[in-house]
C-alpha cells in the first residue's frame, strides 16, 4: 500500500485486501480437491495450491501492514466521485450489462444502435443529430465494416438485425 | 541464411501493397490512441486486436506493432497542446513540452518529439536486428528449467520496479498466474476452477480482461476527469532553430541509449526511461534553470527514449518470450491468438514472419514521421472531439473486442465486472501490470515447471543444479530483495508507479 493516504484510502486497501483473501483462500480449498501429485510428478493442484497458499499468506500480511499504517490526518482524499460521476460511472456498466443481455438475441445492429444512444444520454451529449448519426455509424456502419469487409462474425438477432 | 539475408526478405514481405497497408493503418490508429487522453496503447491495442481477427498472421502482426509504437509517438501531441499525456510514457514531455507551446514553440516542440522519436525508434530497431537473433540463438539451448527460471526472473522485475509496494506487486502477479490456472488443465486434461460454467473450460479469456481492466476502467476514470482546453499555439513552424538543433541533437542521442538499455529490461515499463532521459539531461545541463521552462532538451531527451525503448522491448519478447509491459504482453496475446508463440523457436519456426514484422519497424517509423510532422494540425483538431463521443467509440470496440474472439457473450460479462475491477484498483494505486503479465506468463510457467519437476521425477533439486538454471534464480531473488530494500531511487519507484 502506498504509505500515506486518507482514511478513505485506507479503507479501500482494506477492502481489496480482503476481496483478494476471499479469491484466494476458497481457491486454496478447491485446489486440495486437485491432486497435488500423480505418477508422472505434481498434479493439477500443484501449482494452483502453492499460488493460492501464497496468495493468501501475502494478503493478509498486506491486510496488517494497511491496518496498521498510519492515515495521514488532514489529508482528506475521498475515494467514492461525486454524485453526477457516480450516476453517469453506474448508467454505463448497466448499459454495457444490458448490451451483453440484449446482443445475441437483439443482434449487433439494434443493440448497439439502442446502446449508442443511452451510452451518449449518459454521458451529457444531447444534440439529437449528433446521437443518430454516431448511432447509425456505430452500429450499421461498424456492422458492415466487421462482417462484410474484416469478416469477424457478430450477431444477427433473432429478427435478422 | 544470414542476418541480412533474413531482413532482406522481410523488408520485401513488408513492402508488399498488403502489409505496407496494415503498417500505416497501423500507425493511424495508433498515434489516434496516443492523442485522445485517457485510451493507453495498452487498451488501445486490445481493442483493435478484433481489426485483425481475419487478416494473416503477418499482416495482423505488422498491424498491431504499428497501433504499439504509433501510441507512443501519440501521445506527445496531448502532452504538449492540453498539458496532458495521451498515454503514461509521454508524462515527462508535460513538463516542458507545454510550456514551449504556452510560449506559441509547440509547432517545434512536437517536431523534435517526431524528429526523435524517430531517431530512438530506428536505432533501437537497428540493434533489435544485431542482437535478436544471437539471443534467440543462446535461448534455443534453455531447458525447461531455465524458461521457468527466466520467465520468474522477469516477473520479479515486473513485480518489483512496477509498483509502490513490493507485496502489492506480488499479490497481483499471484493473482493473475492463478487466474490463468482457470480451465482444462493443459497438461493431465482437467477442469480447474471452471465451477461447472463451460464458458469457463477454456479459460479466462486475456482480451476481454484486458479490455476490461484497462479500456473500460479507462473509461470510467475518464469520466470523473476534468476537461483540458486545447491550447493555442504556432503549429506552422515545426522546425527548431539552429541554436535549438544544438541543444537537441545530444539530447535526442542520449535519450536514445538510455531508452534502449532500460528497454532491455522487463518490468522497467515505459515512464522510467523517459523519466531517467530527463534527469540525465537537466544534471548535465549547463543551465538547468531552463527546465521546466521549455527547454527542448526537455522534450527531445524523454521523447528519444521513449520510442527507443518501445522498440527495444520487443527483444525480449521476440528472443525470450518475456513481455517488458501490459502492452507488449497484449502483443503476446496477439501471437498466441494467430497461433504464434513469441520465444526462440519462432526465429527457427516462422522467420518469414519475424523478420517481415521486424522490418515493419523500421517502415513504421518512417510513416509515423511522416504522419507526425506534416499532419499535426490533423491529430490536434482530434483534441477537440467530444469526450461523450470518444467514450462511446472505445466501449463500442471494446464490446466487440471482447465478443468476436469466441463468438461468446460470457466475455462481455468479463470484460465489464474486469472493467469494474480495474477501476477499482486504480482509484487506490494497486498495480495492474503485475497481474496481466502474470495472467499472460501463467500457462508457460506452469508447464515450464511441471515439465521440469516431471524431468527430475519431482525432485526440485533440478533448479539448483544446472548452472543457468540457478544464477536465473539467484538473480531473481536478488531483484526481489532488492525492491524489498527499496534499492531503485524512490523518484524512479514512483514513475514506475505512475
Amino acid at each position: 500500500m502506498p504509505v500515506s493516504g486518507s482514511k478513505a484510502f485506507k479503507l479501500g486497501w482494506q477492502i481489496a485486501c480482503l476481496c483478494l483473501l476471499s479469491i484466494f483462500l476458497p481457491a486454496l480449498v478447491t485446489s486440495l480437491g486437485y491432486s497435488l501429485t500423480d505418477a508422472l510428478g505434481p498434479g493439477p493442484g500443484f501449482f494452483p495450491f502453492w499460488l493460492s497458499l501464497i496468495g493468501a499468506v501475502l494478503a493478509a500480511a498486506m491486510l496488517v501492514q494497511v491496518t496498521l499504517a498510519k492515515a495521514d490526518e488532514g489529508v482528506d482524499i475521498g475515494l467514492a466521485p461525486n454524485r453526477r460521476v457516480m450516476l453517469q460511472g453506474l448508467g454505463v456498466i448497466i448499459a454495457l450489462t444490458a448490451a451483453a443481455a440484449l446482443f445475441e438475441p437483439l443482434g449487433y445492429r439494434l443493440t448497439m444502435l439502442l446502446f449508442i444512444v443511452g451510452v451518449l444520454f449518459i454521458l451529457g451529449a444531447r444534440s439529437p443529430i449528433a446521437i443518430a448519426l454516431t448511432a447509425l455509424a456505430g452500429s450499421f456502419g461498424v456492422f458492415h465494416v466487421f462482417y462484410h469487409w474484416l469478416k469477424v462474425p457478430l450477431p444477427i438477432g433473432e429478427i435478422g438485425m | 541464411m544470414d542476418t541480412l539475408q533474413h531482413l532482406m526478405v522481410g523488408l520485401t514481405a513488408a513492402l508488399s501493397l498488403q502489409n505496407l497497408t496494415f503498417a500505416l493503418i497501423g500507425c493511424v490508429l495508433g498515434t489516434l490512441i496516443g492523442v485522445l487522453p485517457g485510451l493507453g496503447p495498452a487498451a488501445g491495442t486490445a481493442i483493435l486486436i478484433p481489426l485483425t481477427f481475419k487478416l494473416d498472421p503477418t499482416g495482423a502482426l505488422i498491424m498491431l506493432s504499428a497501433i504499439y509504437y504509433g501510441a507512443m509517438y501519440g501521445g506527445t501531441i496531448t502532452s504538449v497542446l492540453i498539458n496532458v499525456p495521451g498515454e503514461a510514457a509521454s508524462v515527462v514531455t508535460c513538463i516542458d513540452g507545454y510550456q514551449m507551446a504556452k510560449q506559441g514553440r509547440g509547432g517545434t516542440a512536437l517536431g523534435i518529439a517526431a524528429i526523435g522519436s524517430f531517431v530512438g525508434g530506428i536505432f533501437a530497431t537497428i540493434a533489435l536486428v544485431v542482437v535478436a537473433p544471437p539471443l534467440a540463438q543462446v535461448a534455443l539451448k534453455f531447458g525447461p528449467p531455465e524458461f521457468f527460471a527466466l520467465m520468474l526472473v522477469g516477473l520479479c522485475l515486473i513485480t518489483g520496479l512496477g509498483g509502490r509496494s513490493l507485496v502489492s506487486g506480488l499479490v497481483m502477479a499471484v493473482l493473475g498466474l492463478l487466474i490463468a490456472m482457470i480451465g482444462i488443465d493443459p497438461v493431465r486434461g482437467a477442469p480447474r476452477f471452471t465451477l461447472g460454467i463451460p464458458s469457463l473450460y477454456d479459460g479466462l479469456g486475456f482480451i476481454p480482461v484486458v479490455m476490461g481492466l484497462f479500456g473500460v476502467a479507462e473509461i470510467l476514470l475518464a469520466i470523473q476527469q476534468p476537461r483540458r482546453q486545447v491550447i493555442k499555439t504556432n503549429l506552422a513552424s515545426l522546425m527548431p532553430s539552429r541554436e535549438e538543433w544544438r541543444r537537441a541533437i545530444g539530447a535526442i542521442g542520449r535519450g536514445t541509449g538510455i531508452g534502449f538499455f532500460l528497454g532491455l529490461i522487463p518490468g522497467v515499463g515505459a515512464i522510467i526511461p523517459t523519466f531517467v532521459a530527463y534527469v540525465f539531461e537537466k544534471r548535465i545541463s549547463k543551465t538547468p534553470e531552463r527546465f521546466g521552462q521549455g527547454a527542448i532538451e526537455g522534450v527531445a531527451a524523454p521523447e528519444s527514449a521513449n520510442n527507443a525503448y518501445a522498440n527495444a522491448a520487443m527483444i525480449p519478447l521476440l528472443t525470450l518470450g518475456i513481455p517488458s509491459s501490459p502492452t507488449i504482453a497484449v502483443l503476446m496475446g496477439a501471437f498466441i491468438i494467430n497461433g504464434l508463440t513469441p520465444g526462440p523457436f519462432l526465429f527457427q519456426e516462422r522467420p518469414d514472419l519475424v523478420w517481415a514484422v521486424i522490418a515493419s519497424f523500421f517502415l513504421g517509423n518512417i510513416l509515423l514521421l511522416v504522419l507526425n510532422l506534416p499532419f499535426v494540425g490533423l491529430w490536434a483538431r482530434i483534441l477537440h472531439l467530444p469526450y461523450p463521443y470518444v467514450c462511446t467509440g472505445t466501449l463500442l470496440f471494446c464490446v466487440i473486442g471482447a465478443y468476436s474472439l469466441q463468438q461468446n457473450v460470457f466475455d462481455i460479462y468479463v470484460m465489464i465486472a474486469c472493467g469494474i475491477i480495474g477501476y477499482g484498483m486504480r482509484r487506490i494505486d494497486m498495480p495492474i501490470a503485475p497481474l496481466v503479465l502474470g495472467l499472460i506468463l501463467g500457462p508457460f510457467i506452469e508447464k515450464s515447471l511441471r515439465t521440469s519437476l516431471e524431468m527430475s521425477a519431482g525432485d526440485f533439486s533440478i533448479f539448483f543444479t544446472r548452472p543457468l538454471c540457478l544464477v536465473l534464480l539467484v538473480l531473481a531473488a536478488v531483484v526481489l530483495v532488492a525492491s524489498a530494500l527499496r534499492l531503485p531511487p524512490r523518484e524512479v519507484r514512483e514513475a514506475s508507479a505512475g
